[in-house]
């Protein structure tokens, strides 16, 4: 994959304005996808392994993702500034709201945009969902994809922890691995 | 506490954890049960306080690290906060090399697929999150 890489200034303006304009990492990532995905930056694959890494990376998803990308875009630096970008901003906000003891939930407005936001919110990670899967939902991949799935979601009802499935998910994907399995895309650098 | 301790501690839940709000057990357990540094309730309102703001969920250890310890506790919260992210660099550079081994790709391909299933289940529970947001607030 070869792209114009974009500045310092671009990574931070791009991860500050998609992290912090939503509710939530889930959709922080789709926003992310869809505004670096226009700019030739990132592809859906890229995303995908990603998504995918920041799973089981410790700690917050979105920040662990944000890094990926800043190393994918830009090496050390890259991921410095998408890292500060995406977790500064929030970070100010919280303190002072709690050096304020503002009680924030309780104001009637803050508790409608919230609501509008989680709406939101959910139809982004809707639409990062089915990016996810598109590619292994078609031909020989659909029956594999299906068994992930149902055993996903059968642990998931058990309460077994996401990393959990994460590493059952692996386990069988080794298991079931045929030499017809498509390629995950590459992000070269 | 000092702030050497706090940030550890901070660390603790935030490196064992591998969502947001699933450091949330342990920073209970550490700074409410056994060190007694903020309350529950302080715990519960830095909850609400990450979760009514922008950006990361997990962005909440900051307000329980102002409670804990004024202005250098939100820092070094902070610090615990972004610290476990810079373990996706390791990660991905060793993906890098092993990707072009068919198993690796295929436990790639299928933790994807997990995570999207995953984040399939995410929708209904945000989705009756924001319903029941939606009632309370419109009635």
């Amino acid at each position: 994959m070869r792209f114009d890489r974009p500045s310092f200034r671009d990574i931070a303006w791009l991860v500050l304005y998609d992290v912090n304009r939503t509710l939530g990492g889930l959709a922080s990532m789709e926003l992310l996808r869809r505004s670096l995905g226009a700019r030739g930056w990132l592809t859906d694959e890229g995303h995908g392994l990603f998504v995918a890494i920041s799973r089981v990376t410790p700690g917050t998803n979105i920040l662990a993702y944000c890094v990926a990308l800043g190393w994918h875009l830009a090496s050390w630096q890259g991921a410095l500034v998408s890292l500060a970008a995406a977790s500064v901003p929030a970070s100010m906000l919280i303190a002072l709201i709690s050096a304020t003891l503002a009680r924030v939930d309780q104001h009637p407005i803050v508790q409608a945009v919230i609501a509008i936001a989680l709406m939101v919110a959910t139809l982004l990670v809707l639409s990062t969902a089915w990016n996810l899967l598109r590619p292994y939902v078609k031909g020989p991949n659909a029956a594999r994809t299906g068994i992930i799935a149902a055993i996903v979601v059968g642990l998931t009802l058990m309460g077994v922890t996401p990393i959990r499935i994460l590493l059952v998910a692996a386990i069988v994907g080794v298991v079931m691995h045929s030499p017809d399995v498509p390629r995950v895309a590459e992000v070269e650098r | 506490m000092s702030i050497i301790a706090l940030y550890l501690l901070l660390l603790k839940a935030t490196v064992t954890s591998f969502a947001g709000m699933g450091s949330l057990p342990q920073i209970r357990q550490d700074l409410v049960v056994t060190h007694g540094v903020i309350t529950d309730e302080q715990l519960s309102q830095a909850v609400v306080i990450g979760r009514s703001a922008p950006g990361p969920v997990g962005a909440y250890v900051v307000s329980v690290g102002y409670f804990a310890g004024g202005w250098p506790g939100a820092v070094v919260a902070w610090l615990a906060m972004v610290t476990p992210a810079l373990l996706v660099i390791p990660l991905v550079t060793l993906l890098r090399r092993w990707l072009h081994v068919p198993r690796v790709r295929a436990a790639v391909d299928a933790v994807v697929i997990a995570s999207g299933v995953l984040l399939l289940t995410s929708v209904v529970r945000m989705a009756m999150d924001a319903f029941d947001q939606l009632t309370r607030v419109f009635g």
